[in-house]
């Protein structure tokens, strides 16, 4: 494929975001790691577009992926839920993908961000990747639709099988898929791994982990130094640049900023009345206007167990492979969301409520992800135990039909009464 | 002190005025087309009765419309505070008004501790069974004590108001047709069905009240006794119970010096 290739949703989302740079910078409170983030997603899809013309190959794939394998290879990824994600965050063109989504039979209870996969690669919307990687994590949405997107594309495929439990058995037989993995992707793209680079990407990666780790602490801070639209940042540095020298600088300028704010006894809401734990997430169409509802409740949003608190370990750079597997165990969304919800899950949400001194718990059940919404009955009653309110919001994370804006910022008005009331 | 509560719901305008503790004074006026005018009527309606003015709270679904009302409240928060008022030893309330339905749960303190509501169908509503006693060619009173003498029951879906109707049609129009009580139990059933999976999703716990103008409705509150497994407290005029908890909202606003 060469530059005349359709790449319209890519075009736009780099001009987006160099614009919403511009903006940030001409204003004092900007967040310096806000821009800076900007300048990386920018970035991201610079290189996606450019990826054909300069001789790239380019490897799709979809969240909670190791994208380490494809930098250590140079070849260029192309996270597929985020793209779609970011299309409703930026673009609001998601109606566009969704509508061809269901032309190709996708019913509406399907996972919506991968709908809109499908449609974005029918319609063509970005280059075509010339390799389509998929798994079984997170969800089996997740381990059907690469089939679809490989039918769609005509690009060949390969399925990474992951493992439920952490034993050494499963680890090895991880470790055993991810080599099979790069020999797939060495005969296919004529790349070949770079095991020293793959090193000093776990090296980063290790480092990063640990920045994850003190930014949830900075949270705790009572006001607390981060607002809710911080959180889809702290997604998007490892869900898009795992282990590159961008999120370790992104991650580092973030903590100082936060460690700055803490120590100042600055929060980003004044004064703060309520704190809430955020359980999924929130509808990402929505998210400005959440901050705005937030903000205007006195409202912050302090940790989101599901997504944002690592497991404990250390990576080691001298087994970059078996590196790159444990990191998939000390994913947070992985002791929630996949495989069994056990006692782990339970005590992190109930620690999460100490130790970030929670007023109240919101779950956005998102309707496509079954899965998850099967275990919002367990975690109401655990935060009932520790007498914690949660407001369960039904929605869906890019169709805007589900929730309105009004719809949702009044069962949070009723929500914010019930928490001054108790 | 003297205090009013207004409650703008998507069928009626509900008033009350309370005094020292004491409702003096209720009124209910059709929305129509214009709530913001229907409001200021029954204002006037209650406020003719009283002759003054007071602290006001407003609340319900069109809340938005009543600008001239600068106090407002969640219509939950209200429910818990009217519900308390009447029933002191309620844990748990069903309220069940023309467009949605809503249960709200009580702590010990008779304050709010949770809630959820359908107010995504109509299926399960007022309008709903409105709708289903036009299609039975009666009044909906009267399907109310048919119910009470039906035999059995047909099933009837409680996802999708659309497809309801298409049901009930079919069960009248068979032949031999269904009997009348049974589909009006049928019906009833199916409205109660939702309302079990909301009071489940808050946790069931007696004493248990059910407010809203379908309250109203002896052969559903009936259905809903024999599945809820216990007795059920109405009020004498449920329609007013949100109206109630937003006059006594005023009260407690007024006291603590809130004025917007």
């Amino acid at each position: 494929m060469t530059g005349t290739e359709n790449s319209s949703q890519i075009v736009s989302l780099i001009r987006t975001f160099k614009m919403l740079n511009r903006f940030n910078r001409t204003r004092s409170d900007a967040r310096q790691s806000r821009i800076l983030y900007f300048d990386m997603l920018t970035e991201y899809y610079t290189q996606i577009k450019n990826a054909h013309d300069a001789g790239k190959m380019i490897a799709s794939h979809p969240v909670f992926f190791p994208a380490e394998i494809l930098y250590a290879m140079d070849i260029v990824p192309m996270h597929t839920e985020m793209t779609t994600w970011m299309d409703a965050l930026f673009l609001k063109e998601q109606g566009e993908l969704l509508a061809k989504g269901a032309e190709l039979g996708l019913a509406p209870e399907i996972c919506s961000p991968h709908r809109g996969v499908a449609g974005m690669f029918a319609l063509q919307k970005v280059p075509r990747p010339d390799i389509i990687l998929w798994s079984n994590l997170i969800c089996d949405n997740t381990a059907k639709f690469g089939e679809l997107v490989m039918q769609i594309t005509g690009s060949p495929g390969y399925f990474l099988d992951n493992p439920f439990q952490n034993s050494p058995a499963e680890m090895s037989y991880l470790v055993g898929e991810l080599k099979d993995m790069i020999h797939f992707l060495e005969q296919n793209t004529g790349r070949k791994m770079d095991y020293t680079k793959l090193s000093d990407i776990v090296v980063r990666m290790d480092h990063e982990i640990e920045l994850y780790r003190e930014i949830s602490d900075l949270r705790k801070a009572v006001p607390c130094p981060m607002s809710i639209d911080g959180y889809l940042e702290l997604l998007g540095a490892d869900y898009m640049f795992p282990g590159q020298p961008a999120s370790a600088k992104y991650l580092t300028l973030l903590r100082d900023e936060l460690k700055i704010q803490v120590e100042s006894g600055r929060g980003v809401i004044s004064p703060e009345r309520f704190r809430l734990m955020t359980l999924f997430i929130p509808p990402l169409y929505l998210i400005n206007h959440l901050a705005d509802i937030y903000a205007g409740l006195g409202t912050v949003s302090v940790v989101e167990p599901m997504f944002t608190r690592w497991s404990e370990g250390r990576l080691d750079p001298s087994k970059p492979l078996e590196s790159i597997a444990l990191k998939s165990f000390l994913l947070p969304e992985r002791r929630s969301m996949y495989g069994l919800f056990g006692q782990t899950a339970i005590n992190d949400i109930t620690e999460s409520a100490e130790q970030f001194k929670v007023d109240g718990a919101v779950y956005w059940a998102f309707l496509g992800c079954r899965h998850t919404c099967a275990t919002i009955k367990i975690i109401k009653e655990t935060l009932n135990d520790v007498d914690v309110p949660m407001l369960t919001i039904d929605c869906d994370l890019v169709d805007p039909t589900v929730n309105s804006k009004e719809d949702t910022q009044s069962k949070f008005q009723q929500f914010i009464e019930l928490l001054e009331d108790r | 002190m003297k205090t009013i509560g207004i409650d703008a719901g998507s069928l009626n305008i509900k008033v009350v005025v309370l005094d020292d503790n004491k409702i003096t004074g209720y009124s209910i006026v059709p929305a129509g087309d214009d709530g913001t005018a229907s409001a200021k009527q029954a204002l006037e309606n209650a406020l003719v009765l009283q002759g003054d003015a007071c602290k006001t709270v407003a609340t319900g679904i069109g809340v938005k419309l009543l600008t001239f009302v600068p106090q407002q409240k969640s219509i939950t928060t209200c429910l818990a505070r009217g519900v308390r008022f009447l029933f002191p030893s309620v844990k748990l309330s069903i309220d069940m008004g023309a467009e949605s339905t809503t249960v709200i749960k009580l702590n010990d303190k008779g304050r709010l501790a949770d809630w959820a509501n359908h107010d995504k169908c109509a299926s399960g509503t007022g309008l709903f069974l409105q709708q289903m006693a036009k299609l039975m060619a009666m009044p909906i009173a009267e399907m109310s004590h048919l119910s009470l003498k039906a035999q059995s029951r047909p099933e009837i879906t409680s996802t999708c108001a659309v497809f309801a109707e298409s049901e009930v049609i079919s069960y009248v129009h068979r032949m031999p047709p269904t009997p009348m009580p049974d589909i009006a139990a049928g019906i009833y059933y199916s409205v109660v069905s939702r309302v079990m999976s909301l009071c489940k999703r808050v946790g069931i716990e007696k004493d248990i009240a059910v407010t809203g103008g379908v309250a109203l409705n002896t052969g559903l509150v009936t259905i809903l006794e024999k599945e809820i497994g216990t007795k059920v407290m109405v009020p004498e005029v449920p329609q007013i119970v949100a109206a109630l908890g937003a006059a006594i909202i005023a009260g407690e606003n007024a006291q603590k010096g809130i004025t917007q």
